[in-house]
């Protein structure tokens, strides 16, 4: 410590905090919209995101495609591989012990993970397209964290347009609250799980995709975002999907705060500390939530 | 006689709704209460705010006097308050004896010497070795039932007792819900079953829409006009 | 089943007690890391298989046992039974902080709780640096005891089976059969159910620390890759689960049949031999959910004591 903190720091840390907070937002809504649907904690989200980043990376390696516009590959091939999971497998144990979808996500996750070094080795990659800051008074913006936190932004509000006001939208949050009442409204179920499956496998690889740029590529590279995610779930409570979004950003904002007080080596410890925290004061979560 | 379960204005919420919105209730000792109300009335939701499964947002629940909104489960039961539920719940890979087991904390032999003597009461006692999850549906219900006996507690909340029930078996039911009775035990009851809760209950709680609507001997809420639309229309 | 089962496990026993005196170097090795798997698988099933609490992250315990008896040997020059001893205890200490809030939720949370308990003891022990050699490592007085803790695996690997079957067999292990049949019943019936998890996660944790100190003491040097590595979670939990979870022998027919087959594959083909770990989960959550001894103890009607 013995570091002076000025106010422009503070900015730069919210302001930091707020942008990566997006993305946290983004990938966490995913892992929401499945455990608020099936009731799955989909262990394998964190290798969702991974393939979608090295769908990011090869597509960038083979014909110099914007990893931006590989969003539009990434995400419907995520969204397919998703439903297929859900088709497959994930589909025979909705109905069972919690702990079987639980065993069955992690042994999927463990399978990508290890076709993925197989696949790739684990060399570490890279996407270069966007690098330096944007110089904004006392504040630098890093251009890639803006960039992602732009499409983060996008395709987050673009989900909850899709479950606020189209049909599908409404179905998937009516089975969210109550598959049996769904049901009997005439929804099918099967289907509903089949897609959201998919979409959160998608929001997934648009996280992928979008860190691509910004973070060293490898099949492990997952994992950090399955537990942080899962942890925005917590800080904004289950099933409550406008809350995955405040989070997100508070996970964020905290990260960014406990940097300027600590080694980067303890950071990633900070993320840990504070789920505890959180479990230990509100096992509900932050906001209002079905544990 | 000082009441043995006092409800003071509870309140419970789900998101923006009130599930149970400032119901107050009591209960004598060694009676039979009914808690009857249409679909939605909040009944199942004030059970689990008594035994502790929720917490009530607001207001106070005393049970002997002592406040019990705020306890868990387990420490709500050994004051002496057992429950059984909707939807059965069984250990199904427990057989029906070491259900019984479990739930005490006396010693081994007497802890069996009960379990044996409550299953023989229910004549379930050549079951005793088999998986709960095997026995029949009217089965698992005795033994539902028996469980909460076994740490012999002064009050039984019942949730929907005659629910897929046999005639035959729902008669057994009722009488040793009326011989607990008589043995000083306190007994409150939620059913959908009118016959059920006019027969055996001596005082009968309507709720509608989380709040108390009615209260009194199962005759008068029969003819209650409000009862009778909160059923059956507006 | 009842009168030769005691006999050939007492004649397995003494088998296994003279093996050193005839055994090659190479081969103590191996069997004293097959009784190590089988206290580890052993231990999962303690808190998994039994309460239904899945632990993801159960390694944490192996390698918090394995720094805390090693710092012990160095810095306060305690002899090694002692030390892995002292390991055990220390992760169960461990198990006791984290279990406190964390068994407080609902199965998948405290799953994915576990998860990231990995890293965040990987963070601590690099951090303190002075006591654990942080990323290089921490070196053991060379000492050649390997028979020694051949034995002492074997101890412990008996032990754990021991308590696993006398916890099945009352009305303790009962109670905690409850917590995964139907939590809300048993807190309705009087259980505590948080203090029984936290028992159970405790008596987990136990022998993995103290199997983590004695594999520390054997390899004479550790570092955080070498005890923290999540390949030793997915390794344990599928020796468990292709056995049989929540059943006294399972975890030991699974650890034997898995070892062996680690044994062949995986110096060879690594990734391959994970992602075949994994497909073994995800075929066994699938097909068999109980393992091979849990179908067996339902086809045939088998007593829980198997």
């Amino acid at each position: 410590m013995g570091v002076l903190i000025t106010p422009s720091m503070i900015g730069q840390v919210v302001i930091s905090g707020l942008l990566a907070g997006s993305l946290y937002a983004m990938v966490a809504l995913g892992l929401g919209l499945i455990f608020g649907v099936m009731r799955v904690l989909n262990v394998a989200h964190g290798p969702l995101l991974m393939m979608g980043a090295y769908t990011t990376f090869w597509l960038f390696q083979w014909i110099g495609l914007n990893p931006y516009l590989s969003l539009l590959v990434s995400m419907p091939l995520l969204f397919l591989v998703g439903v297929a999971l859900q088709r497959f497998l994930v589909r025979r144990v909705v109905d069972a012990p919690e702990l079987s979808s639980l065993l069955l996500t992690f042994g999927v996750s463990i399978a990508l993970v290890n076709l993925a070094q197989l696949a790739f080795t684990s060399d570490l990659r890279s996407v270069e397209y966007l690098t330096g800051s944007f110089v904004v008074g006392p504040f630098a913006l890093s251009k890639p964290r803006l960039a992602t936190c732009a499409f983060a932004i996008a395709i987050t509000v673009g989900a909850f347009v899709f479950l606020r006001s189209t049909r599908l939208g409404k179905a998937i949050r009516a089975v969210s609250q109550s598959r049996e009442v769904a049901q009997v409204c005439g929804i099918d179920v099967q289907r509903i799980h089949l897609i959201t499956f998919g979409l959160g496998s998608a929001l997934a690889a648009a996280g992928g995709s979008l860190v691509a740029v910004m973070v060293a590529i490898q099949p492990e590279m997952g994992q950090v975002y399955t537990f942080k995610s899962f942890l925005v779930i917590v800080l904004g409570g289950a099933g409550n999907y406008p809350g995955a979004l405040l989070g997100g950003l508070l996970l964020g904002l905290v990260e960014q705060m406990a940097s300027l007080f600590l080694t980067s080596q303890v950071n990633e410890a900070v993320a840990y500390v504070l789920l505890v925290v959180v479990l230990l004061i509100r096992p509900t979560g932050l906001l209002k939530g079905r544990v | 006689m000082a009441p043995i379960l006092e409800i003071r204005s509870v309140v419970k919420r789900f998101g923006g709704v009130a599930a149970v919105n400032g119901v107050s209730l009591a209960l004598e000792p060694g009676r039979i209460y009914g808690l009857i109300g249409p679909n939605g009335s909040g009944k199942t939701t004030l059970f689990n705010c008594i035994t502790g499964v929720d917490q009530a947002d607001e207001g106070e629940i005393l049970f002997k006097g002592r406040r019990i909104d705020g306890l868990k489960p387990h420490q709500i039961f050994h004051l002496g308050m057992g429950r059984t539920f909707q939807v059965i719940r069984v250990f199904p890979e427990l057989t029906a004896l070491e259900n019984l087991l479990v739930v005490t904390t006396a010693g081994y032999a007497e802890a069996e010497r009960r379990a044996r003597e409550l299953l023989a009461l229910v004549k379930l006692e050549r079951l005793a070795g088999e998986f709960a999850g095997n026995l029949s549906y009217g089965q698992q219900k005795l033994v539902e039932f028996i469980r909460v006996l076994m740490t012999d507690p002064e009050m039984i909340l019942l949730d929907e007792p005659a629910a897929g029930v046999n005639r035959t078996l729902l008669n057994e039911l009722l009488d040793a819900v009326r011989r607990l009775r008589d043995q000083g035990k306190t007994v409150l009851l939620v059913e959908h079953d009118m016959k059920v809760v006019m027969g055996l209950c001596e005082t009968v709680f309507v709720l509608d829409h989380g709040e108390k609507l009615a209260e009194g001997a199962p005759g008068v809420i029969q003819a209650d006009e409000r009862v009778i639309e909160a059923y059956f229309g507006r | 089943m009842k009168r030769w089962f005691p006999v050939a496990l007492g004649v397995l026993a003494v088998g296994l007690a003279l093996y050193p005196l005839q055994a090659t170097g190479y081969g103590i090795r191996v069997m004293l890391q097959l009784f190590m798997w089988i206290a580890l698988a052993q231990s999962w099933n303690l808190i998994s298989g039994l309460t239904g609490y899945v632990s993801f992250g159960h390694v944490v315990f192996f390698g918090t046992g394995a720094y805390a008896s090693s710092i012990l040997i160095v810095t306060l020059g305690w002899a090694w039974p002692l030390a892995c001893l002292g390991g055990g205890v220390v992760a169960a200490g461990l198990a006791l902080v984290i279990g406190w809030p964390c068994l407080r939720l609902k199965g998948p949370y405290f799953a994915i709780a576990t998860l990231g308990l990995n890293e965040v003891l990987r963070v601590v022990v690099s951090y303190y640096e002075g006591l654990t050699g942080g990323g290089n490592g921490l070196s053991l007085p060379t000492l050649h005891a390997s028979v020694e803790i051949y034995y002492a695996m074997g101890i412990v690997a008996a032990a754990v089976t021991a308590v696993t079957y006398v916890i099945v067999t009352s009305r303790f292990g009962l109670r905690l059969m409850t917590i995964r049949e139907d939590e809300v019943a048993a807190e309705a019936m009087g259980i505590d159910t948080l203090r029984y998890k936290l028992y159970a996660f405790l008596l987990s944790a136990a022998a993995p620390g103290i199997v983590g100190g004695l594999s520390a003491r054997d390899q004479g040097y550790i570092e955080p890759l070498s005890v923290f590595p999540l390949i030793m979670t997915i390794t344990m939990i599928v020796m468990a689960l292709f056995g049989g979870k929540g059943t006294i022998w399972g975890p030991v027919l699974g650890a034997a049949v898995l070892f062996a087959f680690q044994e062949v594959v995986w110096a060879r083909f690594i990734y391959l031999h994970q992602l075949l770990f994994g497909a073994i989960i995800v075929g066994v959550v699938l097909l068999m959910p109980r393992g091979i001894l849990g179908v067996l103890q339902q086809k045939y009607n088998l007593p829980r004591t198997i």
